[in-house]
C-alpha cells in the first residue's frame, strides 16, 4: 500500500478511490520580468480521508505556493490536484484555509462571531443553523466568551483561534493550514498545536499543515512530507509512529520523537545543501524494538 | 494613483513581482485619452449634442494650440499663477507660524480647538461678496479667498505634524540642553515636514480652484476671467480651449507638487521611519 | 470638574473673540463691519421667514441631491473601474485631468449643455464633487490586502457579497476621506453656481445684498453659509466615527505598540 506507483517522483500514493486529496505531478512556474522562476517542479502525493499530514521544508521551498495550488487560489503550470476524484480549478467548497497572516485574513470591520459566520451566511446556511455552527466553533477553540469583540482587540494567538474557528465552522472535508503559528509566541503556539490535534480528532477532518518548524511537524503529524529546496520535489514521506495521545512534555521527551527529529533535521539539511532525491522514497524508519 | 502591479502570490517562493501585463500602463492610458477625445469628437458630429454647445475636440484643440501662440493667453496664465503663488505662500507662512505656536503648547491646542473646528468648514466662497466689497476686481480679491482656503489646509497638517513629534526625542533634546530654537529646528521641524508638504500639496490644488473661482465670479484678472469673457462673448470653442488649459495647469501643479514633495522628503524618509502600511 | 474645565476650553476663546468684536464696534459700527447686536437682528429678520423657503431650503435641497448623487455615482463607478486593472490603466490619465480641473469652470459648460435651471446646478455639483469620491474609491479598491482577497476566494465569498462584506468596508476609510472633500467642493459649487447664474438661492441672495450695499444682510448671509458648512462637517464627522469605528480602533491598537 505504501508503494510508489507508476514511478513518478513523489510521496506516497494511494490506490484510486482511497485518496481524498491527490496531488499529481504538480509544477508551478512564475513568469517574471527577470525570467521564469520554477517554484515547484514536480510534486506527487496523496492524502487519505481523515489524515493529519504536515508538510515541512526549508524556507523558500515553495510550501506556500504548493498550498495555494491545492487550495485552488493559484493555477498550476502543469499537473493537477484532485479532491475526491474531481479536479480542483478554483477554491472548492469542501476546503477551508487558515492563513499565516491571521491579522490580515480576519476582516477587521467584523466582530469575531460575524467573521466566523460570514462564509456560512454567504453559502446560504439557514440562520438558526448558522448560529449553532458559530457557537460550536468558537466553543471548540475556547473563544465562546468574546463573540462581540473585534479581532484587533484580541491577542495574536486568539486571533488565530478565530481564524481556525472560521475554518471549522465552514465544515470542510480538508483543512489547509499555511504556517498558521509562525507569528505567535512559543507558549501560545504549544496551546494552538494541541488545539489542532483536538479539533482534528473531534471532527475527523483531513488536515494538511504546512510549517517550517521540524518539531511542530513531528508533534502534530501522523505523517510528514519533507520537501526539497526550490525547485521543489518531495524529499521524503515518512510516517510518524508516535502514540496517538500527544502531550507537549511527554511526547516531546520520547526517544522516538528525538529520533524522528534527527532524521527530519538531517533530511532538511541535505535539502538545503541542494541534495535531491534520486527517486523519492517512502520510508518506515526501522523502529528499534 | 501610482503604477499598479499585481502580485498574485505573496508566498515564500514567489516574493518577486509577477507582471503578466503585455501592454504597459502608459499605453493603456494613451488609449484612454484617445477614446475620451474620440467620444468628444463624435458627440457633436453625430448630432447627439449641438456643435454650438460642444464643439468637436479637434476644433477645441486647434483653438488651444492657437492660444499657446498668443501673448494675451500667457499674460492671463501669468496672472492666475501670480495669485496662486502669492496666496499659497502667504497661507503657508501664516499657517506654519501659527501652527508651530499653537501646536507646541498643549494649552493653546486645547483652547483653540473649538474655534478652529468651527472656522475651518466655513466655505471660502462665502467671503466672495466681502472680497468684492473690499477690493473690487483687483488681485487682492483672489488673494483673500486663496489665503483663507489654503490656510486651514496647511494649519491642520502642521498641527498634526507637531502632535506627531516623538516624546522621547523631545525629552532627549531637552536633556541635552537644546535651546527652544534648536528644538524647533532639529526635532519638531523634521518630524513635521512630511505633514507640511502634504498640507502644501493639498493647498496648492485648493489655491488654483479659488484663483479660477475668483476670476470667474468676481472678474479679477486671469484665466477664469477669460473663460467668462469667452462665454459671454459666444466664443464657445475658445471657452472650451481655456477650460482645457486650466485643467492642464491643474495637472502640472499636481505633478510639480508631487515631485517637490518627493525631492524634499527623499532624504527624509529614513529619519521619519516611514511606515509602509 | 473635568467637564467644567473642558467646557471652559471650548468656550473661552470664542467668548473672548466676541467680546473683542463688541468692544471694537462699540464706538459705532463701521461701514464694513456691523455690531454683533445688529448682525443678530438682521440675521433673524432676513432668514427666519420667507427667505428660508425661497432661498435657503431650495439651496440645501440642491446641495443634498448633488452630493448624494456624486457619492453614489462615484462609489459605483469607482468599484467598476477599481476592480479591473486594465480599466484603471485606461482611465487614469483622463481622471487625473478631471481631478485637476478646477470644478467652477464646469459652470459655464453645463450652462450651455443643460441650460440655466435647477438641473444645471445639481449637474454642476455632481460633476465637480464626484472626482474625489471616484478616485478615492478606485485607490481604496486597488490597495486591498491580497490576503483578504484570498480569504474571500477560499471561503467562496464572491460577487455582490464580496463587494458588500469585503471590498466596500476595506476601502471605506479611503472612500470617507474622498466624501469629506466631496462635501466641501459640493458646498462651494452650490454657492457659486447660484452666484453665477441664478435668480434665487443663497448665493444669489448674498450677491444681491452685496450689490445693493446691504452690508449687515450680506454678513448674515455669510453666517448662514458658515453655519451650513459647520453643520455639514459635524454631521459628516458623526457618521464617519460610526462607519469607521473599527478602523479607528484598529489604528489605535497599532499605534500603541
Amino acid at each position: 500500500m505504501l508503494s510508489n506507483s507508476n514511478g513518478i517522483t513523489g510521496g506516497r500514493t494511494l490506490p484510486e478511490g482511497e485518496a481524498l486529496l491527490s496531488v499529481r505531478g504538480l509544477k508551478k512556474v512564475y513568469h517574471t520580468d527577470g525570467g521564469d522562476i520554477e517554484a515547484v517542479r514536480d510534486l506527487t502525493f496523496d492524502l487519505g480521508r481523515g489524515e493529519l499530514v504536515c508538510l515541512v521544508g526549508p524556507s523558500g521551498s515553495g510550501k506556500t505556493t504548493l498550498l495555494k495550488c491545492i487550495a485552488g487560489l493559484l493555477s498550476a503550470t502543469s499537473g493537477e490536484v484532485l479532491l475526491d476524484g474531481e479536479k480542483v480549478t478554483g477554491p472548492p467548497k469542501k476546503m477551508a484555509v487558515v492563513f499565516q497572516e491571521y491579522g490580515r485574513s480576519l476582516f477587521p470591520w467584523l466582530r469575531v462571531a460575524d467573521n466566523v459566520e460570514l462564509p456560512l451566511k454567504n453559502a446560504g446556511v439557514p440562520k438558526a443553523e448558522r448560529k449553532k455552527l458559530v457557537e460550536d466553533a468558537l466553543d471548540a477553540v475556547g473563544l465562546s466568551h468574546v463573540p462581540r469583540s473585534y479581532p484587533w482587540q484580541l491577542s495574536g494567538g486568539m486571533q488565530q483561534r478565530v481564524a481556525i474557528a472560521r475554518a471549522v465552522a465552514y465544515q470542510p472535508e480538508v483543512l489547509l493550514m499555511d504556517e498558521p503559528f509562525a507569528a505567535v509566541d512559543a507558549q501560545t503556539r504549544a496551546d494552538l498545536e494541541d488545539l489542532i490535534r483536538n479539533v482534528w480528532k473531534k471532527l475527523g477532518v483531513t488536515v494538511l499543515f504546512v510549517t517550517h518548524d521540524i518539531d511542530e511537524s513531528i508533534y502534530l503529524g501522523e505523517r510528514v512530507i519533507i520537501l526539497s529546496s526550490s525547485p521543489t520535489v518531495v524529499q521524503e514521506d515518512i510516517v510518524i509512529d508516535l502514540p496517538a495521545e500527544r502531550d507537549q512534555l511527554e511526547t516531546r521527551s520520547l526517544p522516538r520523537f528525538t529520533e524522528l527529529r534527527h532524521h527530519v533535521y538531517a533530511e532538511i539539511q541535505k535539502a538545503k545543501q541542494g541534495h535531491r532525491p534520486e527517486e523519492a522514497k517512502t520510508t518506515f524508519l526501522t523502529n528499534p524494538k | 494613483m501610482s503604477t499598479v502591479t499585481t502580485t498574485p502570490a505573496r508566498g515564500k517562493g514567489a516574493r518577486r513581482k509577477t507582471t503578466k501585463a503585455k501592454v504597459p500602463n502608459a499605453v493603456w492610458g494613451l488609449i484612454g485619452i484617445l477614446v475620451f477625445l474620440g467620444i468628444w469628437e463624435l458627440l457633436p458630429a453625430l448630432g447627439i449634442v449641438k456643435a454650438e454647445y460642444l464643439p468637436p475636440a479637434s476644433e477645441v484643440l486647434v483653438t488651444l494650440a492657437k492660444d499657446f501662440t498668443l501673448t494675451a493667453f500667457w499674460l492671463a496664465v501669468g496672472e492666475t499663477m501670480l495669485a496662486w503663488f502669492i496666496g499659497l505662500l502667504v497661507a503657508v507662512l501664516l499657517a506654519l507660524v501659527l501652527g508651530l505656536v499653537i501646536g507646541m503648547s498643549s494649552f493653546l491646542r486645547r483652547a483653540t480647538n473649538s474655534t478652529i473646528e468651527f472656522l475651518r468648514p466655513i466655505p471660502s466662497v462665502a467671503l466672495i461678496p466681502l472680497a468684492v466689497l473690499l477690493f473690487g476686481t483687483k488681485i487682492e480679491s483672489s488673494l483673500m479667498l486663496i489665503i483663507y482656503a489654503c490656510f486651514w489646509q496647511v494649519l491642520i497638517q502642521v498641527l498634526y505634524g507637531v502632535a506627531d513629534v516623538d516624546n522621547v526625542a523631545m525629552q532627549t533634546a531637552r536633556s541635552y540642553g537644546f535651546s527652544p530654537f534648536q528644538r524647533i529646528r532639529d526635532v519638531i521641524f523634521p518630524t513635521m515636514l512630511p505633514y507640511l508638504m502634504t498640507g502644501i500639496r493639498l493647498g496648492a490644488a485648493v489655491a488654483l480652484i479659488l484663483a479660477i473661482t475668483a476670476e470667474l465670479i468676481i472678474g479679477s484678472p486671469g484665466l477664469g476671467k477669460e473663460i467668462q469673457l469667452a462665454q459671454s462673448g459666444g466664443a464657445i470653442a475658445g471657452m472650451y480651449a481655456l477650460i482645457v488649459a486650466t485643467g492642464l495647469l491643474g495637472v502640472l501643479i499636481n505633478l510639480g507638487m508631487r515631485l517637490i514633495e518627493k525631492r524634499i522628503l527623499s532624504w527624509h524618509v529614513s529619519v521619519r521611519g516611514e511606515n509602509i502600511a | 470638574m473635568k467637564t467644567l474645565k473642558s467646557l471652559l476650553y471650548i468656550l473661552a476663546l470664542p467668548v473672548l473673540l466676541i467680546l473683542w468684536w463688541i468692544l471694537a464696534t462699540a464706538g459705532g459700527a463701521s461701514f464694513f463691519v456691523p455690531t454683533p447686536a445688529d448682525l443678530v437682528k438682521t440675521f433673524i429678520d432676513t432668514w427666519i421667514g420667507e427667505r428660508m423657503f425661497t432661498d435657503v431650503l431650495p439651496s440645501i435641497r440642491r446641495l443634498l441631491i448633488g452630493v448624494v448623487g456624486a457619492i453614489i455615482l462615484g462609489v459605483l463607478l469607482g468599484l467598476l473601474v477599481g476592480l479591473n486593472r486594465t480599466a484603471r490603466a485606461i482611465t487614469e490619465p483622463v481622471f487625473e485631468f478631471f481631478r485637476a480641473l478646477p470644478p467652477p469652470v464646469l459652470i459655464p459648460v453645463l450652462m450651455l449643455l443643460v441650460g440655466i435651471n435647477d438641473g444645471m446646478k445639481v449637474a454642476v455639483i455632481i460633476s465637480g464633487a464626484i472626482w474625489p469620491v471616484l478616485l478615492n474609491t478606485i485607490e481604496g479598491v486597488r490597495a486591498i490586502d491580497p490576503v483578504q482577497n484570498e480569504t474571500s476566494r477560499s471561503y467562496g465569498i464572491s460577487g455582490f457579497a464580496r463587494i458588500r462584506y469585503q471590498i466596500l468596508p476595506s476601502a471605506m476609510p479611503t472612500i470617507m476621506a474622498g466624501i469629506r472633500q466631496c462635501l466641501s467642493i459640493g458646498l462651494i459649487l452650490m454657492v457659486i453656481s447660484e452666484m453665477f447664474a441664478s435668480s434665487s438661492g443663497l448665493g444669489f441672495a448674498i450677491v444681491q445684498f452685496q450689490r445693493s450695499f446691504a452690508v449687515p444682510e450680506m454678513w448674515s448671509g455669510i453666517v448662514v453659509l458658515g453655519l451650513i458648512g459647520v453643520i455639514m462637517s459635524f454631521i459628516f464627522q458623526w457618521i464617519e466615527r460610526r462607519v469607521l469605528r473599527w478602523y479607528n480602533g484598529l489604528k489605535e491598537v497599532e499605534n500603541a505598540v
